[in-house]
């Protein structure tokens, strides 16, 4: 219960305990004491706690312990985006995508970059069920190199045609045509959300989908349930309740894009079921170069209904 | 007939205990044959816990001075039982035929309204239905039959779990 009151503020420990250098990659210690520290001045006891069971070597938090952990964590929260029927989701919604990219003539394979895939569940989704098309290449970039190890393996024992790649997904040798993400917006905060959107500015890239927690009066309690009942974790239950609690609003999502990129239109996806007043757990940030928004739009058949205004 | 229910509620739920110790253990995306060899584990795992209770049973029947009394206050209790684990068991096969219907959000419905809440208070089910059951003759026997019965619908999960860790069952 004492994850209801985690302070908003803050990083989630699965971003505390690690730390990469943003232009190498390379993985940089993290002093535990450190970790500690911040998350009690945040008045975040739970995640010290948490952060003081981690083992340490020198004073630097174990990096295998930690990623054996974030393995754990992902495998954990695979669990839940099966429950939800994610992988469906996102296809259902790359797929008008798709086609009013290949009714325009677009360069073939039409590549899709999956941004922090974490294990790459969504792109091993997609791919063991096929349902993107032949001329799709999936592709799953992440900092986390254990992380992309995992996804590999998994991959190679289901034989599923995909890549994973240690590698910051906008500095790719060949850029996507459509950047996807699960569950990472709300990592960044605001300037850095900006930043990110920024990044898609580049002449080869035609689409963006972004799923992410829509924040709700309801979210945190329905995340404190659903992370109790189905985590094993603590990090896992602390981050799952965090990310509900600290999730963007649609109209900070829209307004951040619209303004970092701006030669995209854009709207969110999802926020009501059946246009009920029920929201939806994921919400979904949906950008488009203006040429393919007509196709877009008339591929979308009945899910257009659960669009907003796309401009 | 009671006796024939519980022991189909109990399997049925010792199978769904098998699914949720084993669900969020494998990042395959293809997990049909995991689970349903998980779910099977559980349901013989929970036919263990139903021999164990049926031995206390037919020990708590031979010990007694009044047998066909006990025999009806057992009966009683099963009975009474049945009225909590039901209707708790219908709204699982609710959510169960909703996950079978082709839709991201009737599937996802069935788990935010039934299979996680109903996951969360199936603690509370469980000792709702015993301590039900037990009022229904609350005597020596019927405590210690409610005390063993909840022991092993409340710790079987560990115990596969317990298999895991010693790497017995993957």
């Amino acid at each position: 219960m004492r994850l209801l009151t985690i302070p908003r503020n803050g990083p989630e420990i699965s971003d505390a305990i690690i730390s990469f250098d943003p232009e190498t990659l390379e993985r940089k210690p993290v002093t535990k004491a450190e970790v500690i520290r911040e998350f009690i001045s945040l008045g975040n006891e739970t995640a010290a706690r948490i952060v003081e069971k981690i083992p340490e070597r020198g004073g630097t938090l174990d990096p295998d312990t930690v990623d054996r952990l974030l393995i754990t964590a992902h495998c954990e929260l695979q669990r839940m985006s099966e429950e939800f029927q994610h992988g469906q989701r996102v296809a259902e919604l790359l797929m008008p995508l798709l086609n009013a990219l290949r009714s325009s003539g677009i360069e073939k394979p039409i590549r899709i970059v999956d941004i922090g895939c974490g294990t790459g569940f969504v792109v091993r989704w997609l791919v063991a069920n096929g349902s993107l098309g032949k001329d799709v290449e999936l592709i799953g970039a992440d900092y986390n190199a254990a992380l992309i190890r995992e996804a590999k393996r998994l991959a190679e024992i289901e034989r599923l045609p995909c890549s994973f790649v240690v590698a910051n997904a906008f500095r790719l040798d060949h850029p996507a045509a459509i950047y996807i993400s699960t569950g990472i917006l709300h990592h960044f905060r605001g300037q850095g959300l900006i930043e990110l959107f920024k990044q898609h500015n580049r002449e080869e890239t035609r689409a963006f989908v972004h799923f992410d927690f829509q924040p709700s009066p309801l979210a945190p309690l329905g995340s404190w349930l659903f992370h109790a009942v189905r985590m094993r974790e603590p990090l896992s239950r602390h981050d799952g309740v965090l990310s509900a609690v600290r999730a963007h609003k649609s109209r900070d999502l829209l307004e951040a894009a619209k303004t970092a990129a701006p030669d995209f239109v854009s709207a969110i996806y999802g926020t009501r079921l059946w246009g009920l007043p029920i929201p939806r757990v994921f919400h979904t940030l949906v950008g488009i170069r203006p040429d393919y928004r007509k196709g877009f739009l008339e591929y979308m058949g009945n899910r257009i209904a659960s669009l907003g205004l796309m401009e | 007939m009671i006796l024939l229910v519980l022991w189909a509620l109990a399997t049925v739920d010792a199978a769904f205990i098998g699914y949720r110790e084993a669900a969020g253990r494998s990042a395959l995306i293809n997990k049909r044959a995991y689970y349903r060899n998980a779910m099977t584990r559980g349901a013989l795992f929970g036919q263990i816990a139903v021999v164990i209770a049926g031995i206390t049973i037919t020990l708590l029947i031979l010990l007694s001075s009044e047998p066909a009394k006990l025999v009806d206050e057992l009966q009683a209790a099963g009975s009474r039982m049945l009225i909590v684990y039901v209707p708790y068991t219908l709204f699982i096969f609710l959510a169960v035929a909703l996950r079978a219907v082709p839709s991201v959000d009737l599937q996802s419905i069935a788990s935010v309204l039934i299979f996680g809440p109903f996951t969360f208070i199936r603690p509370i089910i469980v000792v709702a239905g015993v301590v039900w059951g037990f009022l229904a003759a609350p005597n020596l026997a019927t405590l210690l039959l409610g005390v063993i019965i909840l022991t092993l619908m409340l710790g079987l999960g560990r115990v596969i779990g317990k298999f895991r860790v010693n790497k017995i069952i993957s």
